[in-house]
């Protein structure tokens, strides 16, 4: 009698630790935009020799509103996406190489505004409420941590002319206490800018004839080149007679 | 002349110090999801708080730890820092007033304040059951089963940006709730130190 309430004792204990081992060591993330399908058929016909540059001009990033340095990876991550639109030549960032004077060029100007919320109070009195129950209550508490980017895109053509674009998405990371990982906040902030990313690359796409070559002249509001040659000196007529040289005759020795 | 132990462990640590101060940066990045794995050591001091507190338990204590960062930085100026989670098994050898020993399993909740970014001081709470031998041979505990209540403070020193030396200090109060009479309990100071490592 003692033996088989033993056993069963033991088996309702490794089923709830088998609960809390499963239930409490996951993580999932919710998205609250999908990822659109990237339309970019348009930038398939723009001819190669039709396509210009794109020079990332300036990256403006603020998180919860405070301005932030940006970072490599952030430009890195852009310009990779916007490359594969295939709507431009080239891409580079203005630090890295300087526009050619008189080519025809497009300027970008990205507003990446981020939003955090880490849910920290609700964390720390989860925490102590699965601390003070031995983590018994770890499957039943899940944490979140917010995240959500708001990107602006600004084209400015080679003739000045200027195109804006936005695109915003938003995801949680929902986890159990023994399911958090560094990497899952990291994942989490791919998904987001990868949907916002992906939505501005659809709109850009929608404009392939804006940014092909041949749509518009190269701005006559700016500097103009001169050519400076030297000037070649006329000589008077006058002096157009030849006049003889002799040398003079050595003496004989 | 052999060098005591304890002169040869505060040779590699000056030595690992030094190593780790020429390497560089050595600010840790602490974010959500970042677990801390302790092991401290100290000695156990017998805090007698009233008349009736007569026992001296003295001994060394050993306690493995785990924690878990819950939050970025919040909070206000020197207040700035995180909260952790964890949990660590106490282990101590009374030596005094007899040879015993306890062995007990503690939650526990932690602050670390941001400090300079490599000197971070911290409090922390932990409470949980603890087992001792002790426990009946004294006149202010009379159970096995007891419970151990800790609050204490430290400093932690990131000499790399993954490992850390702490330093801290620990008020130690052990009882079995009421479960049992006599319950005075035993309260105790633990001075102790150890490493951490984050990942």
């Amino acid at each position: 009698m003692n033996a088989s309430r033993t056993l069963r004792g033991l088996t309702l204990a490794c089923c709830g630790l088998m609960l809390i081992a499963t239930s409490g060591c996951s993580h999932w993330i919710e998205m609250m935009t999908l990822p659109a399908e990237s339309d970019t058929r348009g930038a398939q016909l723009i001819a190669r020799d039709e396509q210009v540059p794109l020079i990332l001009d300036r990256i403006h990033t603020t998180k919860n509103g405070s301005p932030q340095n940006p970072s490599a990876e952030t430009e890195q991550r852009i310009l990779s996406s916007l490359a594969d639109i295939g709507l431009f030549s080239h891409l580079t960032s203005i630090n890295t190489s300087a526009p050619v004077y008189g080519e025809k060029t497009v300027r970008a100007r990205l507003l990446f505004d981020e939003a955090i919320d880490p849910h920290a109070g609700g964390a720390a009195w989860k925490g102590i409420i699965i601390g003070a129950s031995m983590y018994l209550l770890t499957p039943l508490l899940p944490f979140e941590y917010d995240y959500a980017a708001h990107l602006s895109l600004e084209l400015e053509r080679w003739d000045g002319q200027i195109k804006r674009y936005e695109s915003q998405s938003a995801g949680t990371v929902r986890y159990h206490l023994f399911g958090a990982t560094t990497i899952m906040v990291d994942e989490l902030k791919g998904h987001v800018t990868e949907s916002c990313l992906t939505e501005l690359a659809k709109q850009i796409a929608n404009d392939t004839v804006f940014f092909s070559a041949s749509s518009a002249p190269h701005s006559e509001s700016g500097i103009r080149s001169v050519s400076v040659k030297p000037r070649t000196m006329r000589p008077p007529a006058s002096a157009s007679t030849a006049i003889p040289i002799s040398a003079p005759a050595l003496a004989e020795p | 002349m052999t060098p005591s132990p304890l002169a040869l462990l505060i040779a590699a640590v000056l030595s690992s110090l030094s190593i780790a101060c020429d390497a560089g940066e050595t600010v840790p990045h602490l974010t959500v999801g970042t677990q801390e794995i302790g092991l401290s050591a100290g000695y156990l001091i017998s805090s007698r708080l009233t008349d009736q507190h007569s026992t001296k338990q003295s001994g060394p204590a050993i306690m493995p730890s785990w924690a878990m960062v819950l939050t970025d930085p919040i909070g206000w100026r020197w207040l700035r820092g995180h909260l952790m989670l964890g949990a660590e098994i106490v282990y101590i050898q009374f030596q005094e007033p007899e040879l015993t020993h306890g062995v007990g399993f503690t939650p526990k909740i932690k602050w670390m304040f941001e400090g300079t970014g490599t000197l971070r001081p911290y409090i922390e709470f932990a409470g949980g059951p603890f087992y001792t031998d002790l426990g009946g041979r004294i006149p202010e505990e009379s159970a096995r089963f007891n419970f151990i209540l800790t609050a204490g403070g430290g400093l932690s020193w990131f000499f790399t940006p993954q490992l850390s030396f702490n330093v801290g200090y620990r008020f130690h109060h052990i009882s079995n709730a009421g479960t049992r009479y006599p319950n005075l309990g035993l309260n105790a100071s633990l001075p102790f130190g150890g490493f951490s490592f984050y990942f």
